[in-house]
């Protein structure tokens, strides 16, 4: 009898846990909803309920909500940015000297209103920037966004010598900023001072003339100086947060926190959640301009989740704009109402192989010449990758400033093409006098599910057009960062490269010329990477970046591609980046190209808001 | 009792420091460094981060400078500023300025505001709170089902339990929690597909402070997807030892002697039946307050299991060696509170 009862009492359990499990959202009770209603830019607050009584309609408060991916964001210091997530929101709470258009990359102007080049006798460039003088420095107090007051009471706004204190202080060695290299590479003294051979700043080349002018001196007339002269690592920071002042408490490495953070761009910090999301709100003493218009969206939110999660929420209605998962990209395309919503933008990366030109096999070009020629990557693109990637024929993807794009050079580069590869392979052959099976030849990439998806199809491909057997092996992240910048680099290897600015310099001479990313030089000798050493292609891409004639300066591009690719054939383009996005249609917006969106020229519908 | 955790504890401290020696030595052997990075970085530029995180020392003073910060008081005269550097797990004022910082982790190299401190303070208690969930949601669902199991053996509820068990074992939370995303989270829209309903400041550092719907509307769909799969195995060890305990001669003893049913499984075959549970139960809990890599990816739940995963593919090394220390202590003293419980539900093991 008893043992029934018990029976009975775990059953009972097991199903009310169930049935708790599915239990729907109950009866909904009516909540208080806090709404800001924005009139005019004076914030003030509103009780509305969402109980059924005739509210008055107010106009809705613009928000969106964006997914960034997952994990924190590594930091808002414009100084310590590398990724694309601390470089998004770096981008939205401070302006640059210049400021690069999202879509086309130009160079625009930024808090520089003109800026004014001239050419000193040690063919260095000095440009000089004229600030505007109608931006405050603002926070969020956690209320309402205020303007910054100095020690005396009067609003503190941008000036020249917060832009000098931003250049120093992403040189300082302490500081520890990775990209400082890039000011050390163009500006006169910045590369001794950030590595510690001189600690007197007045040596680098950045000189404050008086409040809103500024001046920069950089090593060669470089075409894109002025470009990196707006880049996050030369935005202007808040000397008194940072370091404290008079009337302020020093912040130092917290400085970017809820409630501490002060910028000035069209956006400023609201909230930061770290790990979970973090939001911005509109700057309202932001004064616009033609390329930076005052923001119409009010906040923007960005999660940080995963694509799949991400994915979900979109379609729960909650995110409004999302990356597609692969998994999800077939059902996207043929969902009528998903497909609409979807948009395929050039994103500014290429994928590549690398050879190892001193290794066996692959240091003959046409061993090289054969394995490029071979690839299908459009093959590749709609079987593998599915996002509406672009073949690559060559590495400075088109579009960049400087980089030949298929029209003006229809003819460059590489592309898949079976005879071509053959007739190099079998020439190689003959010459040694060996057959296919007895070239060894292994394509290392570093571990992950997407990485051996492509190696294993263009695997395959080598066996189908050449018939060869290639070897396939990965290595964990880090350690294949380090295997491919020594003497045991596989004899080929991926890797793919993203801009840092819109120029072609940024992708040939900073990844390919002699030292470059991915041919690393020990005491000027090739030591990794691509083993590779060209007079001819370092003296045209170093021509390249002073060349002021655009014309000119694609040609000697296109040549200098053609040396890498097809001429000496150290690396084989496989393909160019896009984003895969959906947008819900109430959202008007922009397609960054170099990943970071502009906000403020968004905006949302939201009366047609769900 | 009392010695007997007293030598524990300080057992406890061997434990420690020799996981903390053996993750430094490893992760310091493992190729790769934490600025390796796809766009090479520049040698002076790698040297300035070295030493800014003084990785440029040689390594067995780096390991005791770890020590020292972690395990040793810091004495200081003033007061702590907003650096990285200065920041303690406790921190407190001696007399006048006189100041004592204990347990510093270091900073965290991938996210350049934030210490290894912050991510105990902000995404520990989160972990913590879904690891209490769903050891609740497992240890209810499973121990029921199990003695259902049991007392009813070789029938439709011991097969219909059983059954229930091994599909909760078999499907993972990478399969169970989209599946339930799609049907409560994005098609019927009951609750949230993803995220965690609190933030901090939490009570007692640990515990949500608002625990309204919109809290456990966020919790149920993890705890549930996590707590199913311990759930199984607990459902199947209660299940397993129930049926050897009731066929012990105690129970035949008290059965003989007249005792009713009910009180010959409570007081005797399921207590002693549970002890196998309790001890799966340790290991158990310190994984899963410790925080769950893919629960809390699938539910973009901000709790700590990533730090576990990304840690070491970042080789960021002071988050590696606060993540296992962290892991390593909440093992020891889990094992420590099940050596007590057997003591409980056994009266032959004694430890004095």
């Amino acid at each position: 009898m008893r043992s029934k009862f018990f029976v009975l009492g775990g059953l009972l359990i097991v199903f009310s846990m169930i049935l708790g499990a599915c239990q729907p959202a109950a009866v909904p009770t009516p909540e208080s909803i806090i709404q800001t209603v924005i009139v005019e830019g004076t914030p003030q607050i509103q009780i509305v309920t969402a109980t059924p009584v005739p509210v008055v309609p107010v106009e809705e408060m613009k928000v969106l909500t964006l997914n960034m991916g997952p994990g924190d964001i590594p930091t808002l210091d414009p100084s310590l940015g590398t990724d694309t997530s601390s470089i998004q929101i770096a981008v939205e709470t401070f302006v640059g000297l210049t400021r690069q258009d999202e879509v086309t990359n130009e160079v625009e102007p930024g808090m520089a209103t003109k800026w004014e080049s001239v050419v000193n006798d040690d063919g260095t460039e000095t440009i000089t920037f004229t600030l505007r003088d109608d931006v405050p420095w603002v926070r969020w107090n956690g209320k309402e966004v205020e303007q910054v007051l100095d020690c005396e009471g009067n609003v503190r706004m941008v000036t020249a010598n917060e832009f000098y204190y931003g250049i120093i202080r992403t040189l300082m060695p302490d500081t520890g900023s990775e990209y400082a290299y890039v000011l050390g590479m163009v500006m006169v003294g910045a590369d001794d001072f950030n590595n510690g051979i001189t600690d007197d700043p007045t040596t680098v080349g950045v000189e404050v003339i008086d409040e809103y002018t500024i001046a920069l001196t950089f090593i060669e007339q470089a075409v894109y100086n002025p470009a990196i002269a707006g880049m996050w690592i030369a935005y202007a920071e808040p000397s008194w947060l940072i370091d404290g002042d008079d009337c302020t408490e020093a912040r130092t490495d917290k400085w970017t926190e809820t409630g501490f953070f002060q910028g000035y761009g069209p956006y400023t910090l609201k909230e930061w959640v770290h790990d979970y999301y973090l939001t911005l709100i509109k700057n309202p003493f932001w004064p616009g301009a033609d390329n930076i218009p005052v923001p119409k969206i009010e906040e923007v939110t960005w999660t940080m989740l995963d694509a799949s999660p991400a994915m979900a929420e979109y379609e729960a209605g909650n995110v409004d704009a999302v990356g597609v998962p692969l998994a999800d990209m077939d059902r996207v395309k043929a969902d009528p109402v998903l497909s609409a919503e979807y948009m395929v933008a050039p994103d500014f990366c290429t994928y590549y192989y690398g050879f190892n030109t001193t290794a066996l096999f692959v240091d003959d070009v046409r061993v090289r010449r054969a394995l490029s020629f071979a690839i299908d990557r459009q093959s590749l693109i709609d079987n593998v990758l599915k996002g509406g990637q672009e073949p690559a024929g060559w590495f400075s993807r088109p579009g960049l400033a400087g980089a030949p794009t298929r029209e003006t050079h229809p003819e460059l580069g590489v592309a898949f093409d079976a005879d071509k590869a053959k007739a190099f392979l079998q020439e190689y052959l003959d010459e040694k006098g060996i057959t296919t099976a007895e070239v060894d030849i292994t394509l290392m990439f570093n571990t992950s599910e997407g990485h051996r998806r492509i190696a294993e199809a263009i695997q395959q491909m080598w066996k189908d057009v050449l018939g060869l057997d290639i070897k396939l092996v990965n290595q964990e992240w880090r350690v294949y960062l380090s295997t491919i910048k020594g003497a045991g680099t596989p004899q080929i290897y991926r890797l793919g490269w993203c801009l840092d600015y819109a120029d072609a310099n940024n992708f040939i001479r900073e990844v390919f010329d002699q030292n470059g990313s991915s041919n690393p030089y020990t005491a000027g000798e090739p030591s990794g990477g691509v083993f590779w050493k060209n007079e001819e292609f370092s003296t045209i891409v170093r021509a390249a970046a002073t060349e002021k004639d655009p014309v000119k300066r694609v040609e000697m591009y296109a040549q200098a591609e053609e040396i890498m690719v097809l001429e000496d054939a150290v690396m084989a383009p496989i393909y160019w980046y896009t984003r895969n996005t959906l947008t819900k249609p109430y959202v008007t917006r922009t397609y960054s190209t170099g990943g970071h969106e502009h906000i403020e020229k968004w905006d949302v519908d939201m009366a047609a808001k769900p | 009792m009392g010695r007997f955790i007293l030598r524990r504890f300080m057992y406890m401290n061997v434990v420690i420091l020799v996981v903390s020696m053996i993750t430094f030595g490893l992760m310091h052997a493992v190729p790769g460094g934490p600025f390796d990075r796809e766009k090479a970085l520049p040698a002076e530029i790698i040297a300035n981060l070295e030493k800014r995180y003084n990785l440029d020392k040689p390594l067995w003073q780096q390991y005791l400078m770890y020590l020292n910060d972690v395990f040793i008081p810091q004495f200081s005269k003033t007061a702590p500023t907003s650096n990285l550097e200065d920041d303690a797990l406790i921190t407190f004022k001696v007399s006048g300025n006189l100041w004592v910082r204990w347990m510093n982790f270091g900073p965290t190299f991938s996210s350049r505001s934030r210490t290894v401190n912050d991510i105990f303070r902000q995404q520990l208690p989160i972990s913590i709170q879904l690891g209490i969930l769903a050891l609740t949601v497992a240890l209810t669902i499973g121990v029921p089902l199990g003695i259902l199991a049991a007392l009813k053996q070789n029938t439709i509820f011991d097969y219909l339990g059983m059954s229930i068990a091994i599909f909760g074992v078999s499907v993972p939370v990478i399969v169970l929690g989209p599946l339930m995303i799609w049907i409560f989270g994005v098609t019927l829209k009951w609750l949230p597909p993803t995220g965690w309903g609190t933030k901090p400041p939490y009570i007692l550092g640990i515990f949500p402070s608002d625990l309204s719907w919109s809290f456990w509307r966020t919790a149920i769909m993890p705890a549930v997807a996590l707590g199913l799969g311990s759930s199984a195995i607990i459902a199947r060890l209660t299940r397993a030892s129930l049926l050897q305990v009731i066929r012990e001669d105690y129970i035949r003893t008290a059965r003989s002697k007249g005792v009713k049913e009910s009180h010959v499984i409570t007081r005797h075959a399921l207590k002693n039946s549970l002890i196998p549970v309790v001890t799966i139960l340790g290991p158990m809990m310190a994984a899963l307050v410790t925080g769950t890599f893919v629960t809390e990816l699938t539910f973009g739940i901000p709790g700590m299991g990533k730090y576990f995963v990304t840690s070491i593919t970042n080789r960021d090394y002071p988050v590696i060696m606060g993540t296992i220390l962290l892991y390593a202590v909440f093992l020891v003293v889990a094992n420590l509170i099940v050596d007590i419980m057997y003591a409980y539900l056994d009266p032959r093991i004694r430890y004095d």
